[in-house]
């Protein structure tokens, strides 16, 4: 069989394609697999947009926003796994935890203080609070956008959201920069290990069990050979599987750690595989659909996307969970049913149906 | 026409640059890393940057941020040549341009930017070849020695014994010689 190229960003949830490389579970399946670290997620989406790689660790909102044919290369992609639930986390500089001044520190009392402090920046004429995320088409952008507009923060005009590569943001966070940060592991462990700011909102305390990244691949790439997705996917699932059991953990760090995968301090990494991450458990391979219509929501919200954009067709479209459904089955590990989808942070359900 | 070039290599970027400089093409600045004040103080109509920089990112953001950026970015995608946009990013090359820019004018600048990475990239293999000539006719030197002394040949002949070695084995000269000394090594109790 001919080789495969899958690109991934150098964060903890890379993770299920490093351990089938690293422990041999592509080979397994026959499959020849290079893993590339890629510096960008636009280089990630074009890559895969003209087979230069074949499949990559994406952020979700990504795939759902190339089929959509809102960003060049307009590819439409398929997400047939989720790589991981939640992950990423907002973290607030010292400084500006130090303005917030907040004893409670629920997610609600602190975008509440951090309200004050913006309508207190703009009478006093200072420059606004800068944000930096790490795509427009990221969770990382709608959780802190969502958070902050339930405290009546506009993210458009009362705040400035800047896109930074997530191996920078700690460095912009010291710097001053950035006020506050939204990225994945292990980068708001690093911040925070390193004495540099707080972490003031999980995505677990989010939205437990919510979205990040998927799996991201061409419709072509999977309709070329079905089997051959397949047997890609149940490379990553016991890989995944491996990733979630707490007695790989120390192996998980220490293979992570490695300058060529994430190349980050092994501490930091530990932080978000404890208890946060998943990777395996609770169904966290399958890519809900809910999941997709709650994003696409978000760009809606947003104007990333329009009203002419059929939301239900789109995110069945994208997300297959039936992909990952038969892997998992292949392996012997066939999904739990997927659990009920938890409240927001603000105690919002969200069934599914799309919203405008 | 003002064209940025983001390059976190240095050496590549130079040699991107010196590619684009030319009597039609006034200014040409490079950079390792994207700072959103030097992009507004230059205002760029072109920006190439390389695969490889974390920078695209931020670039990809600005043409999301209209307010923040006045002069409109789009990622260039060449409709009426389809095709060059692929070979740009399978050459290790993305650009941001003005929208409305003439697409010519995008062609020839990517152009450019895909033959000078082609060319840094063959530098640097040739680089690597050499070296390891360099590195392999050393052992072979050191191994031609060792026979030299352990076996009483000449020069010549202990080539020859190792030309030989190489032929039966059907492996290059150079590994030959390394297996050599390493044996030699261990018969002398220097492994460990």
């Amino acid at each position: 069989m001919s080789g495969l190229t899958l690109g991934f960003i150098p964060l903890t949830d890379c993770a299920p394609l490093v351990v089938a490389a690293a422990k041999g579970l592509f080979a397994a399946e026959g499959l020849d697999v290079t893993l590339t670290r890629e510096a960008s997620w636009a280089t990630i989406r074009d890559k895969v947009a003209v087979g230069a790689l074949d499949a990559a660790h994406m952020l979700a909102p990504m795939a759902l926003a190339a089929t959509a044919g809102v960003v060049e290369p307009a590819v439409p992609l398929l997400a047939p796994l989720a790589l991981a639930a939640n992950g990423a986390a907002i973290t607030l500089s010292n400084a500006l935890i130090r303005a917030l001044a907040v004893e409670d520190a629920t997610p609600q009392a602190t975008v509440t203080a951090l309200a004050r402090v913006v309508a207190e920046r703009r009478a006093g004429g200072e420059p606004p609070l800068t944000f930096a995320v790490v795509f427009p088409y990221s969770i990382h952008n709608y959780a802190l956008r969502y958070w902050l507009a339930g405290a009546g923060i506009d993210p458009d005009r009362d705040v400035r959201i800047v896109v930074v590569p997530p191996p920078r943001m700690v460095e912009q966070l010291l710097t001053g920069q950035v006020d506050g940060i939204s990225v994945g592991a292990p980068w708001n462990a690093v911040a925070a290990r390193g004495g540099l700011g707080r972490i003031v909102l999980r995505a677990s305390q989010f939205w437990a069990a919510g979205p990040d990244k998927v799996l991201g691949v061409t419709e072509g790439f999977a309709a070329e050979d079905p089997s051959r997705l397949q047997a890609l996917l149940r490379a990553l699932v016991r890989a995944q599987a491996w990733a979630d059991a707490p007695e790989n953990r120390g192996e998980l760090t220490a293979l992570l750690a490695q300058p060529q995968h994430v190349g980050a301090e092994a501490e930091a990494i530990a932080v978000a595989l404890e208890g946060e991450l998943a990777f395996h458990r609770n169904a966290a391979a399958v890519p809900r659909i809910e999941h997709a219509l709650w994003q696409l929501g978000q760009m809606r919200r947003w104007g990333q996307i329009g009203d002419e954009v059929d939301r239900p067709a789109l995110a069945a479209r994208v997300y297959r969970p039936d992909l990952a459904i038969a892997a998992l089955a292949s392996v012997g590990a066939p999904a739990q049913p997927a659990p009920p989808l938890a409240r927001l942070f603000d105690g919002e359900s969200f069934d599914g149906a799309p919203r405008p | 026409m003002r064209v940025l070039v983001i390059d976190p290599d240095p050496a590549r970027a130079a040699l991107v640059a010196e590619g684009l400089g030319g009597d039609d093409m006034p200014e040409v600045r490079q950079t390792a890393r994207f700072d959103a004040a030097e992009v507004a103080a230059f205002s760029p109509d072109v920006i190439v940057v390389a695969c490889d920089s974390a920078d695209r990112d931020t670039l990809e953001s600005l043409r999301e941020a209209g307010e923040a950026n006045p002069r409109p970015v789009v990622m260039f995608a060449d409709r009426s040549e389809p095709g060059l946009a692929e070979q740009a990013i399978r050459a290790g090359v993305a650009a941001y341009v003005v929208d409305g820019l003439a697409p010519g004018r995008v062609r020839s600048i990517v152009e450019v930017a895909m033959t000078r990475f082609a060319l840094m990239q063959q530098l640097r293999g040739d680089l690597a070849k050499a070296k390891a000539n360099l590195e392999s006719r050393k052992v072979v030197d050191r191994a031609k020695g060792l026979l030299m002394k352990e076996r009483g040949l000449d020069e010549d002949a202990a080539y020859k014994l190792l030309r030989k070695l190489a032929m039966d084995k059907g492996r290059p000269i150079g590994a030959v010689a390394a297996d050599l000394l390493a044996f030699a090594g261990i018969l002398k109790g220097d492994a460990s």
